[in-house]
């Protein structure tokens, strides 16, 4: 419960809006899950690796495999390769999910499509704490489609990747994308994902975290807000 | 896991490379990665310098702004470091570092590094010295163990020092004693050779097996007699220090198979080429008496073929290019002489002494695989025109029989026919005052090529007084004529080496040789022209390159300040090449210098281009010296 106390005090009001985006902490992560369907599936593995600013801290990784608490699903097992042998000796979410507050303190959570993570990573919040996350979130897939649309010309947006997953975006990065799939690699990917927007949000003259966080919001998506850098050209 | 693929990068990185694993766990433990796109700083002169960067990926450029204009220092590219100077102090970055592509760094703090240079005596060195003076011996043992062609792997000849293989407690005895006293106290001790030493017990001569075989036995000589009629004196020695290497040459240099392995001058042991043979299997000595052993051309042949595999023998026991170079002018000195003894068994004896000279890589001691024959004869100044004649007869199929015995053994003709049966190069000694006198004194482009081809000569074979003769003479008359210095200058200063381009180093624009570098035009013979004009300068007789250093180091200015750079830049360039060459000879490849800057790893290119960087700042230095003479 201790965590769950730490995590009520930093508000997201506690970040200053007005803070460059460069000078923020970041955690990065993502999950691999047992399959889609949010009543019946149940997380499998979380990754994250801490960002500091543009920084990406490579030793500062949390990587750890979760005891199901459902069924596997042999098509899922094909995708993340975790079969039941990996995590049948392995912590339960509960455990794992305490650590992973730990690891993200009041860090801003990035992650590429992050409400799905969000939603299984919730759902157990709430049965164990009561309560969501309420850190700041940023969807790095949202920021990809909004710099997109702002800068449709620049090469590594103007080439469409064949869809939206994380590892055809990050090829138009020429982010190195190996063979091995799980939640850790995946997180360092969608790090450097976000190292490479930060440039580009730069060179366009947005700066501050707010509006960062804006343009990154998960599920309203950033094309749809104004951004006070928007507003203040009008 | 993504830590593993840090240390995985950082195990081809120097210094991170000589790290252990739980070393490199520690470090990595603490990096970060950062991201530049193309065009932006990485490091700005005077900003804070609180990480050392390593190149992921991408490339940049070093540059200091110095009043208002920009100096371009480096380009770096994958694997290099910047920023290395933070740990000599200071807060602030020395200059600015910009990414001409897009980059990714690895950073380290400070603070970090300089833990590790406290702990780690490896990497205080790699950041505290010259890459290239301090740096060639880890280079050299990265191309080995690219290269372990050969079984065994044991680098025993050349750290093992004489000392510990040498056989000691020896038996000696005093050389007043009788033949017959002597062999018995060989019998007693089951011993091959005995040490005889002088009334101050200090060795004054040896006798083994074969000498009383030789020497007592089959001459029916009476045994009574002192055994210091029979022995061997002077007997060659050696310091207990010496590595086995520097005793294998002396038994090859002087044709002998005991060495007294001295300490503090008193005698220690006895070192035998069958306690060497016995470390190493095949051997250059066992080649040597192959070749002493032979009494036809014909069967010179297949020994002569064995001389390849000494390279790799050689390369594989660790040796540095100057031993590898030494030991195979030996050998082929030996197979030289052999020949010309064949020759004069076949035409009898030479109506006069004469001098078989060799010059270019073979007289630089600097051969490595089987190199074109570059010879000439040197013969005493008949005194009437029928000696004369009797001479140029004489000479003439003498050195045509020794020419075809080296083609036979795999040396090839000289192209520009610089070979003794060219009768220009088969002349009396006046003659080839005459020839030196004119090219030093006018010095056509023909006669600058001449004498800097002849300028490397050695004797190998005859009355080598000859060629001192000759040489104390041309020496003494080149030293002072500053015109033909500059011409040698010229020359000397003529192959650019490839530095400060983008990718390190200028390749080949086209042709079979595309993108890739000719060490010999563009490394090694540079250098060796440096050091022949620095010889030359002085009047030193040595001629190989590594012997002009060394002696120049006390009589040259350059030199003395550069003369340590000066060796290890040459011994890199010449193991690059032996290496190179080795593995085409394996391949059964025709031997070529071109090297693909891409195979070479990080640490041999930045010795690359520091060694290339030193020949270009020792040829601005000739350039100032010789200033008006520069063209």
């Amino acid at each position: 419960m201790r965590d769950f106390f730490k995590l009520k005090k930093q508000e997201p009001s506690f970040i200053d809006k007005n803070l460059p985006f460069t000078d923020i902490q970041y955690t990065v992560l993502d999950t691999e899950l047992t399959g889609l369907n949010e009543k019946k599936d149940s997380i499998l593995s979380i990754g994250a690796v801490r960002m500091a600013g543009t920084r990406i801290e490579l030793g500062n990784s949390f990587h750890q495999l979760v005891k199901p608490d459902t069924q596997f699903k042999p098509d899922s097992v094909v995708v993340h390769e975790i079969t039941p042998s990996d995590v049948l000796k392995k912590p339960t979410i509960d455990v794992i999910l305490s650590e992973f507050l730990q690891f993200c303190g009041s860090d801003i959570l990035v992650g590429h499509c992050l409400s799905i993570d969000m939603s299984f990573i919730n759902r157990e919040m709430k049965r164990i704490y009561r309560n969501t996350i309420q850190n700041p979130l940023i969807d790095t897939y949202k920021v990809y489609e909004w710099l997109r649309k702002k800068v449709p010309t620049k090469t590594c947006f103007s080439s469409s990747p064949q869809d939206s997953s994380l590892y055809e975006i990050a090829k138009c990065f020429s982010i190195a994308v190996r063979g091995a799939h799980n939640a850790l690699i995946d997180a360092f990917i969608t790090a450097q994902l976000l190292q490479r927007f930060m440039p580009v949000l730069i060179d366009i003259g947005i700066t501050t975290i707010g509006d960062l966080l804006k343009i990154g919001h998960p599920l309203e998506g950033g094309d749809t807000h104004k951004i006070s850098s928007e507003i203040s050209n009008f | 896991m993504i830590i593993e693929d840090v240390i995985d990068f950082l195990r081809k990185v120097p210094p991170f490379q000589f790290l252990d694993d739980s070393t490199l766990k520690d470090i990595t433990g603490s990096i970060s990665m950062e991201f530049y796109p193309k065009g932006t700083f990485i490091q700005t002169q005077g900003g804070p310098a609180d990480y050392l960067y390593i190149i992921k990926k991408g490339e940049v450029k070093v540059s200091i702004k110095n009043e208002n204009e920009d100096v371009f220092l480096d380009y770096r590219g994958e694997g290099d470091l910047i920023g290395y100077l933070l740990i000599f102090g200071g807060t602030k970055a020395r200059a600015n570092v910009t990414a001409i592509d897009d980059t990714i760094c690895y950073l380290i703090k400070r603070e970090t590094i300089q833990n590790l240079l406290y702990l780690n005596p490896a990497v205080r060195e790699f950041f505290n010295k010259s890459f290239l003076t301090r740096y060639l011996d880890k280079t050299f043992k990265e191309i080995k163990n690219k290269n372990l062609v050969y079984s065994g792997g044991d680098k025993i000849l050349f750290t093992m020092p004489v000392g510990e293989l040498a056989s000691k407690g020896v038996i000696s005895a005093s050389h007043n004693i009788s033949i017959q006293e002597a062999a018995e106290i060989m019998a007693n001790y089951r011993i091959s050779s005995l040490i005889l030493v002088d009334e101050a017990g200090v060795p004054s001569g040896i006798i083994t097996d074969r000498d009383l075989r030789d020497k007592v036995v089959s001459k029916g000589k009476d045994c009574k007699h002192p055994v210091k009629d029979i022995m061997s004196v002077p007997h060659i020695r050696s310091d207990v220090k010496e590595y086995c290497f520097e005793a294998i040459l002396k038994m090859v240099k002087h044709n002998v198979h005991h060495l007294l392995v001295m300490k503090d001058d008193k005698l220690q042991g006895v070192l035998t080429n069958h306690d060497l043979m016995l470390i190493q299997g095949t051997s250059p000595l066992s080649i040597v008496k192959d070749i002493e052993s032979q009494s036809t051309v014909g069967a010179l042949v297949p020994v002569s073929r064995k001389i390849n595999n000494i390279v790799g023998l050689l390369l594989n026991e660790g040796a540095k290019a100057s031993s590898i170079t030494r030991i195979i002018s030996e050998i082929n000195d030996r197979l030289v002489r052999k020949i010309i003894e064949l020759a004069e068994d076949r035409f009898g004896e030479p109506p006069l002494p004469f001098c078989w000279i060799v010059f270019g890589s073979e007289g630089r001691k600097e051969q490595t695989f089987k190199t074109d024959q570059d010879n000439a004869l040197i013969y005493h100044d008949p005194t009437d025109p029928e000696m004369e004649k009797a001479a140029q007869e004489y000479f003439r199929d003498f050195t045509f029989f020794v020419r075809d015995g080296l083609l036979k053994c795999g040396f090839p003709p000289c192209p520009a026919d610089f070979m003794a049966t060219n009768p220009m190069w088969r002349q009396p000694l006046h003659v080839w005052r005459k020839y030196f006198t004119n090219w030093i004194s006018t010095p056509t482009s023909e006669a600058v090529l001449n004498t800097v081809t002849f300028f490397d000569f050695r004797a190998v074979y005859g009355e080598t007084r000859l060629l001192d003769w000759l040489k104390d003479f041309t020496l003494s008359m080149a030293k002072d004529s500053k015109i033909f210095l500059g011409y040698i200058a010229n020359l000397a200063i003529k192959n650019r080496p490839p530095i400060g381009f983008l990718k390190t180093f200028v390749v080949e624009k086209s042709g079979e040789h595309k993108d890739k570098l000719n060490m010999k035009i563009k490394g090694l013979a540079p250098l060796v022209d440096i050091m022949r004009l620095f010889a030359l300068e002085k009047g030193i007789k040595e001629t190989s390159t590594i012997e002009r250093i060394q002696v120049l180091r006390d009589k040259h200015t350059i030199v003395k300040e550069y003369a340590d750079e000066l060796i290890h830049a040459f011994e890199f360039i010449m193991m690059i090449r032996i290496q190179l060459q080795f593995e085409q000879i394996k391949e059964s490849k025709e031997i070529n210098n071109f090297i693909n800057p891409n195979n070479l790893s990080n640490l041999e290119k930045r010795i690359a281009k520091e060694t290339f960087q030193l020949i270009s700042k020792i040829q601005d230095l000739i350039i100032e010296r010789y200033k008006a003479m520069i063209w």
